[in-house]
């Protein structure tokens, strides 16, 4: 005594409508037809990502020896990644001394960054662009890596800690100076672009110390 | 009346479609918006009917009008934006030698003797710009080796306020009163004479908040915070005719200066030299009674003495 709409009585042979019979022979090879290039076509992800660790490991030792000559070109791609690693890579060692600061790592870097592009566009004669500045000072934020794992352990307040902090803030900004002169071809002004990076890495070593 | 009626002439058949009757039509909907402003409160329904002759339509034109309001906004912010923002117009300022930096520097610190003819201002920014994050620097270096706590704000943000407010403020003032004075000064030059001016601040706090002695600071803001400043009077005086207009102009500057200097100090620095100096000494006498003239160092560790044992009683 259910209720059943006349029209459902009608219905009761099963449907046999052929929308939709997919191919039977299905292989990759036949899946060019439909996508433009198949499976091992495709681009490796790292490329695609345009993440190469060859040209990171070559800007982190050019970071890493002071007196290394840098390759111009090697800034011509800008490359972001290395650089947020780096940054978390500086919060977590400052997290493993007991300062929770990420957010004055990320905003500082923000503000120098931008800081830094405004003079460096000033300052040269062909421009640069934003992600350049912040890739470079990024690496070059690696020297205050090594600082702050060292004030994990040991206390940086005494005069052993003020000389290592001078010392080490001035290897960040060389290295930062060198590659900004040698991609921007400004001779005779590396002082003038090392002592703002000196400043910007300056607050960073504040940060590790207090 | 006339509501049922579609009104032609009211009806824009370029409807945003049409590139040439664009212009005329965002004049006739700006207007059209600013008499809706006025009438806003009390005309709504009349201005309706007076826009489009028929009230079902006025939604899709009227999301096509803000279509092209947007876009129009839209190029006029970026044809300000790129005439005002260009900090090209800045780049002559910043063209300068690591040699001519450093000139500049020891030079704002000698006072020039000849007044009696205009002296020449370097119109660099870069200078003093770098001077300033430097002051910025050493005051958050003194605010955290004394553990100043700033409740509303963040210590950066008062450091950067300060110092800029200082340089942009203070240079704007005086260019006024030189305005005033009918000094011959720019406000390029102000800013430069300013922020060279600040060279001196950045010498003392620097010495002075790691070297914990007021007589010490108060030498230092006496000779080296008086140098800069009679360099910059001195510069100023060059290029103002008139005693009473040299006595304002310079007076005032002179008083701001050293009183920012003395404010630095006093304000951003608590230095709490007992405990300070007890950390250093390496014995700790049991309380006992001196007299005020003795050296500094025991005379502290007495104070911290008496502080720390009624604190703890």
């Amino acid at each position: 005594s259910a209720f059943v709409p006349p029209e459902m009585m009608q219905q009761q042979q099963p449907y046999t409508g052929q929308i939709y019979q997919p191919s039977p022979a299905y292989t990759p090879a036949s899946a060019q037809s439909f996508y433009g290039s198949s499976f091992e076509d495709e681009p490796p992800l790292l490329e695609e990502l345009g993440i190469n660790f060859d040209h990171i490991w070559q800007k982190t030792l050019t970071v890493l020896h002071p007196l290394k000559v840098a390759d111009g070109s090697i800034m011509n791609e800008t490359d972001l990644a290395g650089p947020m690693v780096f940054c978390l890579a500086f919060g977590a060692t400052l997290l493993l001394a007991g300062k929770i600061q990420f957010g004055y790592v990320y905003g500082i870097s923000a503000i120098g960054c931008l800081g830094m592009f405004c003079l460096l566009n000033l300052m040269s004669m062909t421009g640069v662009s934003f992600g350049c500045v912040a890739s470079v000072l990024g690496y070059c934020l690696l020297p205050m890596i090594l600082l702050s794992t060292f004030a994990v352990v040991f206390s940086l307040q005494g005069v052993l800690g003020i000389i290592l902090t001078a010392g080490v803030i001035g290897w960040c900004s060389f290295s930062a100076s060198k590659i900004f002169i040698s991609a921007l071809a400004m001779e005779g002004q590396q002082l003038l672009v090392a002592y703002p990076c000196a400043l910007l890495y300056g607050v960073f070593a504040l940060i590790s110390v207090f | 009346g006339g509501s049922a009626v579609i009104d032609m002439e009211n009806m824009d058949d370029t409807s945003g479609s049409s590139f040439e009757d664009m212009g005329e039509m965002h004049q006739r909907m700006k207007e059209e918006e600013e008499e809706e402003a006025e009438g806003e409160a009390g005309a709504a329904e009349e201005e309706d009917g007076e826009f489009l002759g028929m009230k079902g339509l006025r939604g899709q034109l009227g999301r096509q009008v803000a279509d092209q309001m947007w876009q129009v906004g839209k190029r006029q912010a970026s044809r300000a934006f790129s005439l005002y923002a260009n900090i090209d117009i800045l780049r002559p300022y910043f063209d300068v030698e690591p040699v001519q930096v450093r000139a500049r520097l020891l030079e704002s610190m000698i006072p020039v003797k000849m007044i009696n003819f205009p002296q020449k201002i370097a119109g660099e920014l870069y200078g003093p710009l770098m001077l300033v994050f430097t002051l910025v620097a050493i005051l958050l270096h003194g605010m955290k080796t004394s553990d100043t706590i700033i409740r509303e704000g963040t210590l950066m943000g008062t450091a950067i306020g300060t110092c800029f407010g200082y340089w942009l403020g203070v240079s704007a003032f005086i260019y006024f009163l030189a305005y005033l004075c009918n000094a011959q000064i720019t406000m390029v030059q102000m800013l430069s004479l300013l922020g060279y001016g600040l060279f001196g601040h950045c010498i003392t706090l620097f010495v002075t908040y790691n070297i914990h002695f007021h007589s010490l600071f108060y030498i230092f803001w006496l000779v080296v915070g008086g140098l800069s400043t009679l360099r910059m009077v001195a510069v100023l005086v060059s290029r103002t005719v008139g005693h009473t207009q040299r006595l304002i102009l310079c007076g005032t500057l002179a008083a701001l200066h050293m009183l920012f200097l003395l404010y630095l100090h006093f304000a951003y620095h608590k230095v709490v030299e007992g405990i300070l100096d007890t950390l250093e000494g390496p014995n700790m006498p049991p309380f006992q009674r001196v007299a005020r003239d003795i050296p500094v160092v025991s005379n502290a560790v007495l104070n911290t003495t008496t502080k720390t044992v009624a604190l703890t009683l």
